[in-house]
């Protein structure tokens, strides 16, 4: 039975002191997989316009990461991938590669392969016309992709790009099952020291909401600030 | 305002959970729900040939259901979830090596403790790791709400505790070195011993000597007081030792002997 103390917890400053350290950590999560997952995802993307080869490359990446469930692929880059490593490296890689740094890898390999595919589709909004209309000025294909397809389709793709922001906002809550202490993990373990479930997974119910609600109100001020050109 | 937030959300959570005398509950029923944990061998596991939930804890309900005249029904519980299915009637008891802690005893009342284990820490053999003060700076995985990790807070102050959601997976960072240490009730510490093949050992130091009890609902007196006669006269019987022997004892891959008897819950208070 609940006792009337029970949301008391939330006024323990070492409790603050914990969600805060923690939102610390989700916050770093999300920003460090972010910037990889969209450069890594923009490359991809162009990547899929450049030749069967690479093209072929591309959907086998996408498709491991779209099919396989995050969880999934965050324990294989935590416990699976060090075993593959040569012998001669794991106590280098023990003693300095901690579950946060594969929880990046991990979420930004993930999430580069939804925004790489909605770039794409974010390319093939443009027509065909201005690409060789861009060429046909002189531009090179670098120049083209740069100057000419990447606004566009940025701008066609934009609320599909906030939505992966998001999604993967929520994701790095999946880096507890490695021992990364973002909100989630220390929501958990606050529960489990004081058994105040509710209250305990209320703060992190909230935080996300703040979270991920300015990314959209970001995302909606950039669409308003593309399309007004 | 704060006062005004808690006493909304008290009120919401307090809603349609009121119900009558549990024991008298129980049996009209004629039936005892009891929440043993469903993939921890010896405590609680689903035997592979009969696809039966099976162990100590699982016998140990027997015996009260037994002792109370009903039907017995088991109930399967995570570590995390064992506490809130009690308050929240989702069994009437739950023996799933439940530790006595002060802080637990606010949200659940605990019978008298019915065995007692150390908890010990795990470490590699070939490793440099002999006493607690070797693992300041170092890390320590341990389960997720469990006792062990709250202990292992507790007494290893300047280590960082890393925790996971299950045994294999905090068992799993200790053989990767992804920590130097281990903190896990016994029982399934021996297991994951025993499977090591020699390579993980036991600390000769012990994080805290836990009285494990059955839970039950804060405030069913009277289910509380029958279960704690039906523990006292497992224990007269001798009935306890023989369930002990039958998972824990000489015969069994443990080998462990039962150190402490059934023992009321206000001596471990007046400690």
């Amino acid at each position: 039975m609940f006792t009337s103390t029970t949301f008391d917890i939330l006024w323990q400053r070492d409790v603050q002191l914990l969600f805060l350290d923690g939102l610390r950590v989700t916050l770093e999560l999300f920003a460090l997989s972010a910037v990889a997952a969209y450069a890594l995802g923009a490359l991809l993307a162009a990547l899929h316009f450049a030749g069967a080869f690479c093209s072929g490359l591309v959907q086998a990446f996408v498709g491991y990461h779209r099919n396989v469930p995050a969880i999934v692929q965050l324990m294989v880059w935590y416990f699976g991938v060090p075993q593959a490593f040569p012998a001669s490296w794991t106590g280098w890689t023990d003693a300095h590669l901690s579950g946060f740094f594969y929880a990046v890898v991990a979420l930004s390999l993930n999430a580069a392969a939804y925004i790489s595919e909605d770039l794409r589709s974010g390319f093939r909004a443009v027509s065909h016309g201005q690409y060789e209309a861009a060429r046909a000025l002189g531009l090179g294909y670098v120049a083209t992709l740069k100057l000419v397809l990447m606004p566009q389709a940025a701008r066609a793709a934009l609320p599909a790009l906030v939505n992966q922001a998001l999604s993967l906002f929520k994701a790095t809550s999946l880096a507890m099952a490695i021992g990364v202490a973002d909100v989630m993990y220390i929501a958990r373990q606050v529960d489990g020291a004081t058994y105040a479930t509710f209250a305990s997974y209320l703060v992190p119910t909230v935080l996300y909401l703040i979270c991920t609600l300015t990314l959209m109100a970001c995302g909606s001020w950039l669409h308003t600030r593309l399309s007004a050109r | 305002m704060k006062r005004l937030i808690s006493a909304i959300l008290f009120g919401l959570l307090m809603a349609g959970t009121a119900s009558a005398d549990q024991l008298a509950d129980i049996k009209a029923r004629n039936t005892l729900v009891c929440g043993v944990f469903g993939d921890l061998v010896p405590l609680g596991f689903e035997d592979p040939a009969t696809r039966k939930p099976v162990g100590f804890d699982v016998d140990i309900c027997s015996e009260i259901a037994g002792s109370l005249g009903v039907k017995l029904q088991i109930s399967t519980v995570s570590v995390a979830a064992r506490i809130p299915a009690v308050s929240a009637g989702r069994v009437d008891v739950v023996a799933a090596a439940l530790g006595y802690t002060p802080e637990r005893a606010k949200q659940i009342d605990f019978s008298s403790a019915y065995y007692q284990t150390p908890i010990p820490v795990l470490v590699k053999k070939d490793g440099p790791y002999r006493t607690f003060a070797d693992l300041r700076g170092k890390k320590v995985s341990a389960i997720r709400a469990s006792t062990p990790e709250l202990f292992a807070r507790q007494t290893l102050k300047n280590t960082e505790i890393i925790t996971f959601d299950d045994g294999p997976a905090a068992y799993l960072a200790l053989q990767q070195n992804k920590v130097q240490g281990m903190a896990i009730s016994q029982g399934a510490a021996v297991g994951f011993r025993n499977r090591s093949e020699g390579s993980i050992v036991f600390m000769n130091e012990v994080l805290h000597w836990e009285p494990e009890c059955i839970g039950v609902k804060k405030g069913e007196t009277a289910l509380l007081e029958a279960v704690n006669r039906a523990l006292d006269k497992l224990e007269s019987s001798g009935r306890l030792q023989q369930i002990w022997d039958k998972w824990f004892g000489p015969e069994t891959e443990y080998k462990l002997t039962r150190e402490r008897k059934v023992t009321s819950l206000a001596q471990f208070q007046s400690e």
